[in-house]
């Protein structure tokens, strides 16, 4: 095994610890109080409505449009729009740049899957379902590093031009676009060399084989191939995760509007919540150092004069 | 201006023009703005002003250089606390969230109308005061933080001018959370301002005078953040008592405190003294649609709003309880909440997981319950009698932040003949606040009303302006229904400032007093437009 394949399983491990970890974090992060924000699509009210227009609602059996949600987010992942309707001029680079990721990615994926069945014996001058791989290997992928280049390059120009954009952009940024940049065009640099990818699928084999790299790589595949190591194992540090704000924002956010309807699960977090100790130190919170929980200094009205009652 | 900037030694960052602010429709496109009034040199001395020279909070300067440290520990000390569990509970995944995951894209820039109104200074984008506050975490609380801080774009310094121009900045959004529905990747800076005012005050103390001492400590010491006490409760509702009766001519008693109601109905206290026409619009309805309700005048139980809802979760959770415990002990079947946008949300939202479920109680709109009875046909209407123009406010905090945006369209629309109801643009779920909200309609301290009349009520004051383009001539009575006892002060202040009615004719009121205005039952008009009186209807 070489030192660029098991450079390739430690980035991938990294990644994958990483990318885990911050999930897990915020997946069990306490459940926080209703901060939803309207329209939510599973109401199913395309003005925005929510069951509050309903007379008492909690005596209604709830009807929650699941595909709504759906119908909602594949666009928006795919086509960034929030961004183009209320931000066109960014879109313009930003679409090209997300899109070529996306392609890229599923050209990755077609171009393993080529690698598993080439581990069979089928590769694509003796096999029509390897040759289709191929085929989508390419036609994801090249594409893919086209507008994936494009985009980077659009949004370096951008963000240095536009005075609103480079008050708030920092060297990290601009070292993450190029670095994606460098990306894209050595990927597709690599392509013009190798138009089948079958050096690429050869690396992709070896990696699930753990066997040795039978093909021979060019300097600029090494490089690629590095560039592409080095960013697996870094992205999951990056705020270029925001795909993990976007699930938890929107579905554990601006989304739950679930009611608290007594539901046991519900009941025994808030349960555990208000047992929590308090330390803000402002005097009239009066916490006592954390000698108080939230059940304590919320039921106490430090300012009540008994008299009054 | 990059939000490092903040830090910067000067005597004041940033100055509002009233040459820079975006142009109101007309008639007020040649209209002669009043600048903000310099605060005085003795308040110059004595309060924190070095952000835009506007002082919201009053906020002393510290005498000492260690006072100075003490406080920037203490704003640090704060600022780890809001990222933990145990402190934060109610809001912490949203706020990690959010701190972490700005892609610098300025989308919410443009949907912010504060923003936009000043003339786009940037102190005011939603990712300024939010920019400042990840780059103080990344740099002074994540390990390793100050390593390459510059290239990572965390280089800001911690200083007391830093964490000064802070606190008046969290005052300076009105937490319509606009910004928040444009986000593409989910951002809320909107919720990462209330978490900076939580710092501010549930660490040092710091908060808008009329919120905390004056607002929400009030209401937990007398009953109401108005200074109502328990005691005047009852003789205020005799006086509304009698006054229904000058302006129906029938006596209708308000319960008060009926064991086993169905409705235990609160409204924001500020309706008794600024609008009574507002409380009693509601018993004129309820009363002629048979409604089975009471008011409260127990602690806290006649005032519905809850300020902490703005700054301090514990001063919230006090109150939002109190609500709570006083409805039980009633025993009613449900609490309705009046005309008043945050008390909804208050109370029906982010309450709503304060307490394990069997102890809570259904809260409702009274927007949704009035357009029941509208639909249930018990009271007749008559549109005739409101032919004249209107337009709807729609509060942030009912709307936006609670989906209840069609129940006050389906009332005005009974209770108005056809054509005369029409929206602002933008409107529903996408409508800009009114600039009072957060707590800026009762802020008065310094000269943040000036601020409030320049910036953050302009955009609304554009949208009114706008919906009646056309019938500006003011012998055309207009008017604008705001539901919603904050925005009605805003809007109140807003027309006053500018004397709108007296150039166009736009006034404003709530939605049940159109009801009643529209009632068949009513035999005297009960909108009073400015001017008249009870004798000249």
């Amino acid at each position: 095994m070489g030192f660029l394949q098991i450079l390739t399983y430690l980035s991938g491990l990294v990644f994958v610890i990483a990318f885990g970890a911050k999930l897990l974090k915020y997946a069990t992060m306490p459940m926080h109080v209703r901060w939803e924000l309207y329209p939510i699509p599973h109401e199913g009210k395309e003005w925005g409505g929510s069951f509050y227009e309903e007379i008492d609602h909690w005596k209604k059996v709830r009807h929650k449009d699941h595909m709504a949600q759906y119908r909602f987010m594949v666009p928006e992942i795919l086509f960034i729009r929030a961004l183009r309707e209320d931000n066109r001029p960014l879109w313009y680079w930003s679409f090209p740049f997300h899109m070529g990721l996306y392609l890229s990615i599923g050209g990755l994926v077609f171009l393993g899957f080529g690698a598993f069945v080439q581990i069979f014996g089928m590769v694509p001058e003796n096999s029509a379902l390897a040759s289709l791989f191929q085929s989508l290997t390419t036609v994801f992928a090249v594409p893919g590093y086209i507008l994936g280049t494009i985009g980077a390059l659009g949004l370096i120009v951008k963000r240095t031009t536009d005075s609103n954009l480079a008050d708030v952009t920092a060297g990290i940024d601009f070292m993450n676009l190029i670095w994606l940049g460098l990306l894209f065009v050595t990927g597709f640099i690599v392509w013009l060399q190798d138009p089948g990818f079958n050096v690429s699928r050869a690396y992709f084999q070896s990696l699930l084989t753990y066997g040795p790299m039978k093909e021979p790589m060019s300097a600029i595949h090494v490089v690629n191939l590095l560039i592409f190591i080095g960013f697996w194992a870094y992205f999951p540090f990056t705020p270029m995760t925001h795909m993990v704000s976007k699930y938890f924002m929107w579905d554990k956010v601006k989304w739950d509007d679930d009611p608290n309807r007594g539901d046991a699960g519900m009941d025994s977090k808030i349960k555990k919540y208000l047992a929590y100790p308090v330390t803000w130190a402002a005097v009239h919170i009066d916490s006592q150092g954390g000698k108080k929980t939230w059940a304590d200094i919320a039921t106490t009205n430090p300012w009540e004069n008994k008299d009054q009652k | 201006m990059r939000p490092e900037e903040i830090s910067k030694k000067t005597e004041q960052l940033v100055t509002i023009k009233t040459e820079d602010l975006a142009p109101l429709p007309f008639p007020y496109d040649t209209y002669e703005e009043t600048p903000i009034t310099p605060l005085k040199e003795e308040q110059k001395k004595k309060w924190e002003h070095s952000l835009d020279g506007v002082s919201a909070l009053t906020l002393p300067k510290p005498e000492t250089p260690e006072e100075e440290e003490r406080l920037v520990k203490a704003f640090l000390s704060g600022l780890e606390k809001l990222m933990t569990k145990e402190n934060n509970w109610t809001f912490l995944q949203p706020l990690m969230l959010s701190l972490e995951y700005c892609a610098k894209c300025q989308t919410c820039a443009d949907a912010c109308p504060a923003f936009e109104m000043s003339g786009r200074k940037d102190i005011y984008r939603p990712t300024f005061r939010a920019d400042v506050l990840r780059k103080i975490a990344k740099k002074y609380l994540s390990k390793g933080g100050k390593i390459f801080a510059g290239f990572r774009g965390h280089d800001i310094d911690l200083n007391w001018d830093t964490i000064a121009r802070l606190a008046e900045l969290a005052y300076r959004c009105t937490l319509c959370r606009r910004c928040a529905s444009v986000c593409p990747v989910g951002v809320d800076n909107g919720l990462i301002t209330h978490e900076l005012r939580k710092l501010f005050s549930q660490e040092m103390g710091i908060a808008g005078p009329e919120i905390h001492e004056k607002g929400s400590v009030k209401h937990l010491k007398f009953g109401s953040s108005t200074g109502m006490t328990t005691a005047a409760v009852a003789d205020i509702i005799e006086y509304l008592e009698d006054d229904i009766e000058e302006k129906t001519g029938k006596r209708i008693k308000i319960p008060l405190n009926k064991k086993g109601a169905e409705i235990l109905l609160i409204h924001n206290a500020g309706e008794f003294m600024a609008w009574p026409e507002n409380p009693m619009a509601f018993a004129i309805l309820f009363d002629a649609a048979g409604i089975d309700y009471t008011l409260s005048t127990d602690l806290v139980g006649y005032d519905a709003v809850n300020y902490g809802l703005w700054y301090d979760d514990v001063q919230f959770a006090r109150v939002a309880l109190k609500h709570i415990e006083i409805a039980r002990n009633l025993g009613v079947k449900k609490i309705v909440i009046g005309e008043c946008g945050h008390a909804h949300k208050a109370l029906s939202v982010i309450a709503d997981r304060l307490l394990p479920g069997a102890q809570m109680i259904p809260r409702e709109s009274s927007y949704t319950l009035l357009n029941d009875i509208v639909k249930s046909g018990k009271i007749k209407f008559d549109p005739s009698k409101n032919d004249f123009p209107v337009t709807l406010h729609d509060p942030c905090n009912a709307v936006r932040l609670m989906g209840i945006v069609k129940p006050q369209r389906e009332v005005l629309n009974a209770i108005f003949p056809p054509g005369r109801f029409r929206e602002m643009e933008p409107h529903g779920v996408e409508n800009y606040c009114c600039g009072g909200g957060s707590g800026f309609a009762i802020m008065s301290s310094g000269n943040f009303p000036d601020w409030k009349r320049l910036v953050s009520g302009r955009k609304k004051l554009a949208q009114i302006l706008n919906a009646f383009q056309g019938e500006m001539d003011p012998s055309i009575k207009k008017m604008v229904c705001a539901p919603c006892s904050n925005c009605k002060g805003q809007i109140r202040d807003m027309l006053e400032s500018y004397e709108v009615y007296e150039k166009t004719g736009i006034w404003y009121t709530g939605l049940v007093e159109l009801m009643v205005n529209a009632m068949v039952d009513q035999k005297k008009p009960y909108i009073e437009w400015p001017g008249e009186d009870d004798d000249d209807m």
